[in-house]
């Protein structure tokens, strides 16, 4: 899920749900350093295509779908904020997913001006209207085709993918773009397909009755022995490393015959490093 | 088609000393683009165009009593008088064309203003003397600096700032090379009849090629790709040689004299 993600990418998670983060990061960084080379047998009008839609994506669609899962207000109280404080553990869920809401809140009024804030009622007509037409673009490209560019995947597919699948099954109080979305059928069998091509052991019920499902048995069924060798690890380490420097700086000392105050400090330590860890 | 008004009028900051390389290809992907809608179009230069545009971005136009800023906004004005290129295009192609849009958009566009507000030589020896020209002492200098700290701003939110010159000139590059492709061996992007995504391509194009900077790094880029600078050399013969003497194509031409000082 987004907070293990090494590269600190939790923009992604925000449009994205967990179940596919992992592959998608791994897509996409597939993408970057090694330019393009999921593509290699696009010709070179398609690789020129494929940054094409790439640059559409990511200058129309993928602003509107911030806001969507992260500034709208219903959105955001009802859902987004809800799934990651269900998902995030304990301590941070109570800052993280107001940090996150906070940056992408930031990160749009830079985006788009600071006349969003005075005029947000018709600015987010038109950007709507804008990543409408986006999704109708994509959708008229993609025609009949199984892929974008015929019948085998490339970068261009994971990405789509990636920004569409969430919209498409995330349950939404305040759906706008998702009904739009949902009147497109072919692109609604593209992302269906991939799941059952890509993802086939999220076909179940888990992934359509997100966000409940998502952090209860949907991923966590995957996540558990993960999970648990995580905290049974991050728990032996920081045990170590306080016994280690309480030893070592002589807080404890060991003398036969008195152990009394010593028992009682690595416990409490030990749950604030536990904390920590995760 | 409704008439189009003998008045219509283009503003745009002063040629001379003032635009900067952003701005200038912006202007002329519109003048480029009204040009082959056959729209005759007259071009004032306003030292405050940038406060006078209703959405502070130039160029704007003055039509009727309508005022309408940006290439986007221009072009479904336009169509709505009944002037449209990309009419004979089909579903998939009016895709790719919005795409590739995009494309020069997000990469060619934020190059430039990367260069023009982000790369420290330029700053101190273009883009601050000629942003701040038509104004007296502190003025200018606490303009520039807004506008410098507004767009610095801006790229960090879309994850340029932390990009070097040779990363950006690379981005430059694979946006070249992707043009280039599409373009191949055709006259305009799709076949026969222009559309407004050859406007957008020339403009920039053709600025960055007739702009003087500090190096040549930028321009060398595109040189690299003939077909590139044959489409560009073709549209400036076809719609503003011989058409208005005085304004487009001198405005390009005129920003790389003024920029060699």
């Amino acid at each position: 899920m987004g907070y293990w993600s090494p590269s600190g990418r939790r923009e992604l998670c925000c449009v994205t749900h967990g179940w596919d983060l992992a592959h998608l990061m791994g897509s996409n960084r597939a993408f970057a350093p090694q330019k393009y080379n999921a593509d290699y047998d696009l010709s070179a009008t398609q690789s020129a295509d494929t940054l094409a839609f790439v640059s559409l994506l990511e200058e129309k669609l993928l602003p509107v779908l911030i806001h969507t899962f992260w500034v709208d207000a219903k959105n955001y109280v009802e859902h987004t904020r809800k799934w990651y404080a269900e998902t995030i553990p304990f301590p941070l869920n109570f800052f993280l997913p107001n940090a996150m809401h906070k940056r992408h809140l930031e990160r749009l009024q830079l985006m788009w001006g600071d006349d969003y804030m005075e005029d947000e009622e018709r600015l987010e007509k038109e950007l709507y209207r804008e990543a409408r037409e986006c999704l109708t673009l994509l959708s008229q490209r993609l025609g009949s085709q199984k892929f974008f560019f015929g019948d085998s995947p490339a970068s261009l597919d994971a990405l789509v993918f990636s920004r569409l699948a969430p919209l498409l099954k995330a349950k939404l109080p305040n759906g706008k773009l998702q009904q739009h979305l949902k009147s497109l059928q072919n692109l609604c069998n593209y992302c269906t397909s991939i799941l059952s091509l890509y993802f086939p052991w999220d076909r179940g019920d888990p992934l359509t009755d997100a966000p409940r499902a998502a952090g209860t048995d949907g991923s966590e069924a995957e996540e558990d022995p993960h999970k648990w060798r995580k905290q049974l690890l991050s728990v032996l380490v920081g045990l170590v490393a306080m016994l280690g420097y309480a030893f070592l700086s002589g807080i404890v000392s060991i003398q036969r015959g008195s152990v009394g105050p010593a028992s009682r400090q690595p416990i409490t330590l030990e749950e604030e490093e536990e904390e920590e860890e995760e | 088609a409704e008439p189009w008004p003998e008045n219509a009028a283009l503003y745009q900051q002063l040629k001379e000393e003032q635009i900067l390389l952003s701005d200038n290809a912006s202007s002329l992907a519109v003048q480029a683009f009204l040009q082959m809608c056959n729209l005759p179009i007259r071009v004032i230069c306003r030292a405050n165009a940038e406060y006078m545009s209703p959405s502070g971005k130039v160029p704007f136009i003055h039509v009727g009593n309508q005022v309408v800023s940006e290439l986007g906004p221009i072009v479904q004005f336009v169509k709505a008088k009944g002037h449209s290129l990309s009419d004979g295009l089909d579903e998939v192609q009016k895709a790719e064309m919005k795409a590739y849009m995009e494309l020069v958009n997000n990469m060619l566009l934020t190059a430039e203003l990367y260069l023009q507000w982000c790369d420290d030589v330029t700053v101190e020896e273009i883009t601050h003397p000629r942003y701040g020209s038509p104004y007296p002492w502190p003025l200018n200098r606490i303009l520039s600096y807004q506008k410098q700290w507004e767009v610095r701003r801006k790229m960090k939110a879309i994850g340029w700032a932390g990009k070097t010159l040779e990363q950006v000139l690379e981005d430059v590059d694979q946006c070249c090379h992707a043009l280039s492709q599409r373009l191949g061996t055709q006259p305009y992007f799709f076949n026969k009849q222009p559309t407004e995504l050859d406007a957008l391509v020339f403009g920039h194009l053709f600025t960055i090629l007739t702009t003087q900077l500090i190096t040549d790094e930028l321009s060398e880029k595109v040189k690299n790709y003939s077909n590139l600078t044959a489409f560009c050399r073709r549209i400036e013969q076809q719609y503003f040689e011989g058409h208005d003497k005085d304004c487009s194509t001198i405005a390009a031409r005129s920003s790389k004299k003024s920029l060699l000082r």
